[in-house]
């Protein structure tokens, strides 16, 4: 079973998949509120280390799955922390302020990682997971995890749809397009935000958790910044105000080059240890740049509130 | 404190300044508004009515002073002390001079966030669409009608669409103190004469609506009472016929051969 799948390829589509699930969730923050995060990777970060640390290191009196979900739990517990902290920190500055506040957060946990070594293993990293079940091979286990996956990142494209067409997110939207205006309309736009990067953060950092269980190790050197800027090209790409625009974002960037190209085209395999890294971060700044100049609302334009009112009420 | 005489809420405005980079704007000493169902704020450009409105919403800060709110109840507010979205919850909305909307928002959208309670806003509420629309189809549908808005799915285009959204989205605040503040420019006549009747049927239903308007013939049909301006302090506070025929509002507002 499974012989055709490559390994390599099984966790090629899974790096996809948290991309998407990542840009989703940026899609609510930049796209709807316009709040500005460079710091993805931290509250990624903070999810996977937590996870991490917490089912090695802790002597759990029950085994899996259920410390699996007890760690995914309070991997998510505390970036939904991360978030609201750095939200508060950040909610009456402009965009300037916001992106120094996220950054320095991705910062700190970067550092964190890389020096708590006690904790977390440092530079040298730190195994010991394992996936919650066994089904046989690993590639089986891998299987089934990017499955998993697959459907938690759909439950996030579910929910970023329902935004969409909730109060909740019509309150996003005002507070990203006029906040004076929304606060004088009585919402309390501070609460907004800080709710937003809550809800957005948790969801987060439990994308961080299942990673760690995917690759079953902890590595500083996969929560840099490049997670974020993956994220963010995609969904600007895409489209930052469009439910779907992180998807169809990150398929064109990560999803061509990590799947496609990697595994499809007949180049020589050289190439890939030198030629490619540089080649794919290239062309995904390139990419930007002609979008953003052509197309500056992203292959899938504006947002399109009046067709989405229109389906959704009958009001005429 | 006792309740207001004439059971609608009052703002009081106490030794309020106002300054902009050492330039004194707003200078109010003591001054009430919304004793008379509509009243008028009148003064030349750059008086500082707008900047006054600003300062009773608090979405600026006073330099000096205070603002309470005094409730048809008794009770007392001070909303100097408030932020600046906690002024609906008391029931003191304002519209905008300069043209202000969401830019993304269409105008049904517009009128759904205005009626949103938080519980509405809650990022897990699964049918809260439905229920807000269910529970304000009435109201909305009346005002989209009586204003003749042709596509409530459409974003609004026009500067009048706009001034005339930002009117509907006070109007279904359900405000006790409510503050125009120029709420007929560029708007069309008959769309002017539907929003002074509105205005009017709030006066009698006991909001407390204050109007800067330049369009004197609005004033002059909807006020009971006008306080005029100048120069960022209150120079009067009368009823229409007594600040029509003062010569200090003639020379520094009217002019000869106006009223
Ligand atoms: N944010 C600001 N910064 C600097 N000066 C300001 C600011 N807001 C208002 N002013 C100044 O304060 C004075 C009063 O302005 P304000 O808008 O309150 O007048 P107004 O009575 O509403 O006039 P108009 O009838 O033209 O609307 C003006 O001289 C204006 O230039
Ligand atoms: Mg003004």
């Amino acid at each position: 079973m499974l012989d055709w799948l490559d390994a390599f390829l099984i966790s090629g589509f899974f790096g996809v998949l948290q991309i998407i699930g990542l840009g989703l969730l940026v899609h609510l923050q930049m796209g709807l509120s316009r709040v500005a995060n460079f710091g993805v990777a931290g509250f990624w970060g903070l999810g996977l280390y937590v996870f991490g640390v917490l089912y090695i290191k802790v002597d759990w009196p029950f085994g899996d799955p259920f410390q699996f979900l007890i760690c995914a739990f309070l991997a998510t517990v505390a970036s939904g922390l991360a978030g609201l902290l750095v939200a508060w920190l950040i909610a009456d500055l402009d965009v300037d302020g916001a992106l120094v506040g996220t950054l320095g957060f991705a910062t700190v946990v970067l550092i964190l990682a890389t020096t708590q070594t006690e904790l977390t293993g440092g530079a040298t990293g730190l195994g010991g997971m394992r996936f919650p079940y066994d089904l046989g091979p690993a590639k089986t286990n891998e299987f089934v995890w990017v499955l998993i996956t697959t459907v938690l990142v759909g439950a996030i494209l579910l929910y970023v749809r329902w935004v969409h067409r909730s109060p909740y997110g019509r309150l996003l939207i005002a507070v990203g397009t006029n906040e004076p205006l929304a606060r004088s309309l009585g919402k309390s736009t501070t609460r907004a935000k800080l709710t937003l990067f809550a809800t957005t953060s948790a969801l987060m950092g439990l994308l961080g958790a299942m990673q760690g269980v995917m690759f079953r190790f902890l590595n500083p050197a996969t929560i840099t910044i490049n997670i974020t800027l993956a994220a963010l090209a995609g969904l600007i790409l895409g489209g930052i105000t469009r439910v779907w625009g992180a998807v169809v974002g990150v398929l064109f960037t990560v999803g061509l080059f990590d799947i496609v190209i990697q595994f499809y085209a007949p180049l020589p395999q050289e190439w890939f240890t030198q030629a490619i890294p540089v080649a794919r971060e290239a062309v995904f700044g390139a990419a930007l740049v002609l979008v953003l100049l052509f197309r500056p609302k992203g292959l899938l334009g504006e947002m399109k509130r009046p067709q989405l009112m229109r389906r959704i009420h009958d009001f005429n | 404190m006792t309740s207001t005489e004439h059971g609608r809420s009052e703002i009081r405005i106490r030794g309020a300044k106002k300054s902009f980079s050492g330039r004194v704007v707003v200078d109010v000493d003591d001054l009430v508004l919304g004793d008379a169902a509509v009243e008028g704020l009148l003064g030349p450009n750059g008086a500082g009515k707008t900047t006054l409105m600003r300062m009773i919403m608090h979405s600026i800060p006073l330099d000096e002073g205070t603002v309470t709110l005094h409730k048809a109840d008794g009770s007392t507010i001070t909303l100097s002390e408030l932020p600046a979205h906690q002024m609906m919850s008391h029931g003191v909305v304002k519209s905008t001079q300069v043209i202000s909307d969401f830019d993304q928002l269409t105008i049904l959208d517009s009128m759904l966030l205005a009626v949103a309670g938080s519980r509405h806003e809650s990022p897990l509420r699964w049918s809260a669409e439905k229920e807000l629309a269910a529970e304000y189809e009435d109201e909305i549908r009346h005002y989209l009608d009586y204003f003749g808005f042709t596509d409530p799915n459409a974003i609004a285009g026009s500067a009048g669409e706009k001034k005339l959204l930002d009117i509907v989205r006070c109007l279904l605040l359900k405000p006790e103190v409510l503050l125009l503040d120029e709420p007929t420019a560029g708007l069309p006549e008959d769309v002017t004469q539907n929003v002074m009747s509105v205005i009017r049927d709030l006066g009698e239903q006991g909001t407390s609506v204050v109007i800067v308007e330049h369009d004197l013939d609005v004033i002059w049909q909807l006020c009971d009472e006008v306080t005029f301006m100048a120069e960022g302090r209150v120079l009067m506070k009368s009823d229409p016929e007594t600040i029509r025929g003062d010569s200090t509002v003639v020379e520094k507002y009217l002019g000869a051969g106006h009223g």
